[in-house]
């Protein structure tokens, strides 16, 4: 007889064991494959509460599971398993270790915002998408990616001083990311644009990588700009639960 | 015109609407009810707040005993039920298990419903675990003011699990009606529950939910909006214990999977049953039931009310499961239509 559901097995649930000995009855190898349980024993209810304390995350509580957003997803489209209206369920529901196997590809919203136009009961399924990368993030689920960390080392510096400087980001992000700076490509770069460079702002280059330049005036926007984004970053750790810098990457500004 | 009283058999909301809508227009009403006070199943069960109304029910069903008691037109007999009944459209006699009898041109039952039995459903630990409660039982925590407890040992629940129909919907034990209001009815306990105590996690676990009409935003979208209580949609297979708490097994079929999850606290949402008298009802009137066992009812288009015999008219919820709002509405429909036979003024139907 076949196996029906068996789509309900997954792999990881296979136990397999070279030598296994159970009352006397040898149950070793292939042939004596075990099936661990599917059977979900407890809800964590903290969840919802704390992807409703995230920007975006705040009305997941009105779902009522019509899949209008899913329906209506461009990532679905692509990716089948990419299934908005299913994980806003396992966050109200608590099941946690569902959730986190899809951990790898619900930072794929693109953010189209379709669903939030198709949802009847505007739980802002863009916005608990956002939420959840953040909380997948904050809990240490995650690991920042490269894009994040460049995106970062870009906005500290306009934090910082106002402005970029091309020179110095890209310093900070091969640091960050533990690449050599000496790569053939980029040695090939600079010195096609040093070639080619007028000798005024090859010299305000150079300049500039020793004397930071500055916006004239900036450091009120800055106080301000940091007071609010810590402001919100401990509120946010204070309704995960989590310590000052727990899952954290130091995020340093400087000056 | 033979002005005879009317009898109006059952003191719940659509019998004291009744009575008091006859008396209203000058006419005598003969009130008999079974029990020894008056108000039907929402003063007799205890429930807490109304649907829709949030009025207690002390307060709203009270107010129409109140009215019916005081009434010189209404004649209560309360402690008895109707022994014998004979006669004609214009011209019945009613014999009273007190012993009166009683001349009637009309007769008006509102009979009302049975809650169901939870026994009958043995699978869900009604009866075998003290923490699991009907929702009947959870309006007398409410409106009793001692609050949502668990029966054991008095705890405040942290986690409670409403099972929606039971007692309905449910083939194997004879029930395939919708109870209609148990829906909204446990919505409104959820967010009751969830009021009074702010860290308790309320579940509901359903086939549908049929919180019809304006009930939606009320009760479904506030229960989930305003008050965070959780819909799962599962029917439960059977309630058990670990010794310390309660065991709900089941599909969590959104997920596929299945769930056995720790409750401190299980509600049944129960149905309504017809009258457990409606058999001798039957009998004692001369009128036919319907096949699932409540009054069966005549047209609903020419003539609300009416049931297989002539000059005997029905409402409320012996018609099967009805709202207590409905009940009275239909009472006072019958009401007309047993005063129109009173007074001779046969109500015209859409058929003649």
């Amino acid at each position: 007889m076949p196996i029906h559901e068996k789509n309900l097995i997954r792999p990881e649930n296979l136990k397999t064991h070279e030598n296994l000995t159970i009352d006397g009855v040898n149950v070793s190898g292939h042939w004596s494959t075990f099936i661990a349980p599917r059977v979900i024993t407890d809800y964590n209810e903290k969840i919802e509460a704390e992807i409703s304390a995230l920007p975006g995350g705040e009305h997941i509580n009105r779902c009522w599971q019509c899949g209008s957003c899913t329906n209506s997803c461009t990532v679905n489209a692509v990716n089948p398993d990419f299934n908005p209206r299913y994980w806003i369920y396992l966050i109200r529901m608590g099941m946690e270790s569902e959730l986190l196997r899809d951990k790898d590809i619900i930072w794929q919203c693109v953010s189209c915002n379709k669903c939030t136009y198709a949802c009847p009961r505007d739980v802002f399924p863009e916005g608990v998408m956002k939420a959840t990368a953040h909380w997948l993030e904050l809990q240490g689920h995650t690991p920042k990616s490269k894009s994040t960390i460049f995106d970062e080392e870009f906005t500290e510096q306009v934090v910082a001083t106002g402005k970029i400087e091309e020179g110095r980001i890209i310093r900070n992000f091969f640091t960050k990311t533990r690449q050599p700076l000496f790569q053939e490509w980029l040695i090939e770069m600079a010195m096609r644009v040093a070639r080619h460079m007028p000798v005024r702002l090859g010299f305000l280059m150079g300049l500039s990588t020793v004397i930071r330049p500055r916006t004239r005036g900036w450091s009120k926007a800055r106080d301000a700009i940091t007071d609010y984004v810590n402001e919100q970053e401990v509120k946010q750790r204070q309704a995960l639960g989590l310590r000052e810098n727990e899952g954290k990457t130091g995020r340093q500004h400087e000056n | 015109m033979t002005n005879k009283p009317v009898l109006v058999v059952g003191g719940g909301p659509a019998g004291l609407a009744a009575a008091h809508a006859l008396a209203s227009v000058g006419q005598q009403t003969v009130l008999v009810e079974k029990e020894g006070r008056l108000g039907g199943a929402p003063i007799l069960s205890g429930y807490a707040k109304l649907v829709p109304s949030g009025e207690w029910a002390r307060d709203a069903i009270g107010a129409m005993v109140g009215r019916v008691e005081n009434n010189p037109l209404v004649n209560v007999q309360l402690s008895a039920s109707v022994a014998a009944f004979s006669g004609t459209p214009g011209a019945f006699r009613a014999t009273l298990s007190n012993g009166q009898s009683v001349e009637a041109g009309a007769a008006v039952l509102c009979t009302g419903f049975t809650h169901f039995d939870s026994v009958n459903k043995p699978e869900w630990g009604f009866g075998t675990y003290p923490d699991v409660v009907t929702t009947a039982q959870v309006e007398q925590m409410i409106s009793s003011g001692r609050g949502v407890r668990c029966p054991s040992d008095g705890r405040k629940p942290e986690r409670v699990a409403i099972l929606l129909c039971v007692g309905s919907r449910d083939r194997q034990i004879g029930r395939e009606w919708c109870s209609k209001i148990c829906c909204t009815v446990s919505s409104n306990i959820a967010m009751e529950i969830r009021e009074e105590l702010p860290d308790t996690h309320v579940y509901i676990y359903y086939m549908d939910i049929r919180t019809f009409g304006l009930y939606e935003t009320k009760y479904y979208w506030r229960s989930q909006e305003e008050f965070k209580v959780k819909y799962i949609k599962s029917r439960i297979a059977e309630v058990t214990s670990d010794g310390k708490r309660l065991i709900i097994k089941g599909e969590d079929t959104l997920v596929k999977r299945p769930i056995t999850i720790p409750f401190d606290m299980v509600v049944h949402a129960i149905g309504m049953d017809p009258n457990v008298d409606n058999k001798s009802l039957a009998a004692t009137f001369g009128i036919g039931l319907e096949p699932h066992g409540f009054i069966g009812k005549g047209s609903s288009y020419g003539n609300l009310g009416e049931t297989s015999r002539p000059g005997i008219f029905v409402a409320g919820a012996a018609t099967g499961p009805e709202t207590i709002d409905d009940s009275i509405a239909q009472a006072k429909a019958a009401a007309m239509a047993a005063f129109a036979l009173v007074h001779q003024q046969p109500v015209q139907t859409a058929a003649a």
